[in-house]
């Protein structure tokens, strides 16, 4: 019998909605690379991902890289390469309907899936830095349900 | 039950006294202050099975058939850290099912994404209602603090769990078993779904969820697909359980336990100011955009009778009205702790008057009262009926007995089976092919503290104060729940 402290849920959507537009991955870099493959019900629109090199990025900064995967085509993984090595945590939200953003009900709520990295989930918001990061050494992978 | 279960723990103590610990000493002082209602609130550790209850007094009536579903909470407590308000406990609906003078009896927790990672960390973590929560909890939506344990609808083959902060969980009428998260249509997925859905008699159903001053307001068609949502503003943003409605209005009570500031847990963001006084906003159901304001002194409620409009215009219901929210606070935590003494009074009935001059008033019965329910075949339509829990005293919470309110005599006809039993919200059941008011049947469950074992009663709708003319008794004790359908 609660309701949520809502607003502060459309963090989570804020987070991404720099993702308006397709942005191929921005290389930094360095021989290091992550594979992200991700989960979604949904087979139609793209799923946007966005990496973060750091606490600060990750808080409001700019993305290390970003990528649009075309479900409808096919595309479930997203890799970055050539990345120094060192901690990074991604954000990624399925745009089902392909508008383009994140949609959120009426009350901000997001309704469309969305995750982190390790499959971290937040409280009553994004997940945490350091509930999201993972270390970049080599070739990396992650699968990522997006919910 | 109560004592010899008390009798077993102590000579299990006693055998063990080689290594008693301070630990186990502490128990034992625990076990011995615990109330004798505490069964409202005990853990139940697993679903159960559907199994026989027996016929332990009157006779079933040969035309009662059909399935009392209610919902309420199951389980409060885990090692790693506990519920510590009563509307917190995790989901458990319960299916007592009566045909050919016999009734069953089972209960299933709904297999929600919190109860799952509780249940995984074997710890409660989630903020609720009076629940404060830790760090550990895992919220990336509201639904996933969903506990779907408030009340439940009905729809087709399934029964949806509601609660007031989410979606409806979607359960098998027929096993109980977690079906789906209700999404009514998709851009509005986790809108709130209150607790306490309207009917009109054709079959259309309201509902209301709230976030700050807005309010989401549902339609749905009788095949409980979506007809539209609309938000409208609020005149204040204030904690509200239960709403009414007449043929053509929706009745929003907004008591003055208004939002304060944003906190943990969801109770503690709203403060008690009764000098605001308590509004009454009435809504067309033609046009929602259309509404007129009413004041009345402060009162607080959790639950409303249905509304009905007089032939003068003035709208009428009951509210099962307390004078504070110490109940909300501080009431509902005495009752998870299993012993101690629920600070405040009992709510009582009342009536309260909306004229269409503008002027509100509010008549008190006198009786006190909670979970008022009323005739399916009026919902909406002028009645004079109320059925309602009783006999709960300031000394001691929960209640002991039901009555039927007659607002045209004033006549309270009820019975009491005294402290031996926490009676549970009755549901009015129709008499097949009947259409007075009073020609139905008042179905409601107890805990028989005696016996340690629900039970499940019928009584004459008209003679409430005869007693139960059936009884059965399960042979295992669910915990008290809130709300409860009867599905024919």
């Amino acid at each position: 019998m609660i309701r949520l402290q809502i607003a502060t849920l459309s963090a989570a959507a804020a987070g991404l909605l720099l993702l308006s537009s397709p942005v191929l991955a921005r290389t930094a870099g360095g021989d290091g690379s992550v594979s992200l493959t991700f989960e979604t019900s949904a087979r139609t629109g793209a799923v946007m991902v966005a990496l973060y090199d750091s606490s600060a990025a990750w808080s409001g900064g700019r993305p290390v890289g970003q990528m649009k995967l075309d479900v409808a085509a096919g595309e479930t993984t997203a890799t970055f390469d050539g990345l120094p090595a060192g901690d990074y945590a991604a954000r990624a939200f399925h745009d089902v309907n392909g508008d383009g953003e994140m949609n959120v009900n009426p009350f901000g709520i997001p309704t469309e899936p969305y995750a982190f990295s390790n499959n971290a989930v937040g409280n009553m918001g994004p997940a945490r830095w350091d509930q999201a990061r993972f270390t970049v050494s080599g070739a990396t992978a992650q699968t990522i349900r997006l919910r | 039950m109560i004592a010899s279960r008390r009798n077993f723990l102590m000579g299990a103590a006693a055998l063990s006294a080689a290594v008693v610990t301070p630990e186990t000493v502490r128990a034992m002082a625990a076990m011995q202050a615990t109330a004798d209602w505490a069964l409202a609130t005990a853990d139940l550790e697993a679903d159960v099975a559907p199994r026989a209850m027996r016929l332990v007094h009157g006779r079933a009536p040969a035309d009662l058939t059909g399935t009392l579903f209610r919902n309420g909470p199951g389980k409060f407590r885990r090692p790693g850290g506990s519920v510590t308000h009563w509307f917190d406990g995790d989901g458990l609906m319960r299916a007592f099912r009566v045909s050919d003078g016999q009734a069953t009896v089972e209960a299933r927790f709904a297999d929600t994404p919190k109860r799952r990672y509780e249940t995984e960390l074997d710890a409660v973590v989630t903020p609720g209602f009076g629940t404060a929560g830790d760090p550990r909890a895992r919220i990336g939506l509201n639904d996933d603090a969903n506990a779907a344990n408030t009340a439940v609808m009905l729809a087709g083959d399934e029964v949806w769990a509601l609660w007031e902060g989410g979606s409806p969980t979607a359960l098998s009428a027929s096993d109980l078993s977690t079906r789906r998260v209700v999404t009514l249509r998709d851009d509005l997925k986790g809108m709130p779904f209150q607790a306490h859905p309207r009917y009109d008699p054709d079959g259309t159903i309201w509902n209301m969820g709230l976030n700050g001053g807005k309010a989401i307001i549902w339609r749905l068609n009788a095949d409980r697909s979506l007809h539209t949502a609309r938000l409208i503003d609020l005149p204040r943003a204030c904690f509200m359980h239960d709403f009414t409605a007449t043929a053509r209005h929706l009745i929003l009570v907004l008591q003055p336990w208004v939002f304060d500031h944003r906190g943990m847990p969801y109770a503690s963001q709203f403060a008690w100011k009764p000098e605001l006084g308590t509004q009454v906003m009435v809504v067309d159901k033609a046009d929602l955009g259309r509404s007129r304001i009413f004041e009345l002194p402060a009162f607080s409620y959790f639950h409303l009778g249905d509304a009905w409009e007089d032939a003068s215009g003035a709208i009428r219901f009951d509210v099962a009205a307390g004078k504070d929210v110490a109940f909300a606070i501080d009431g509902a935590r005495v009752l998870v702790e299993q012993r101690g003494t629920v600070p405040g009074e009992p709510a009582v009935l009342s009536l309260i008057t909306l004229h269409a001059d503008g002027r509100a008033e509010m008549a008190s019965s006198g009786v006190t009262a909670e979970f008022p329910k009323n005739d399916p075949r009026r919902a909406g339509l002028p009645r004079r009926l109320t059925a309602h829990v009783a006999g709960e005293t300031a000394g001691r919470p929960l209640p002991t007995g039901l009555a039927m309110h007659d607002w045209e005599t004033g006549r309270s006809d009820r019975f009491d089976f005294g402290v031996r039993h926490i009676v549970e919200e009755a549901v009015i059941v129709p008499k097949p092919g009947r259409t007075g008011e009073a020609e139905a049947w008042l179905v409601a469950p107890s805990i028989n503290l005696v016996e340690g074992v629900t039970e499940l009663h019928v009584f004459e709708a008209a003679r409430v104060a005869d007693g139960p003319v059936a009884t059965w008794r399960a042979d295992v004790a669910l915990p008290a729940g809130f709300h409860g359908v009867w599905a024919a």
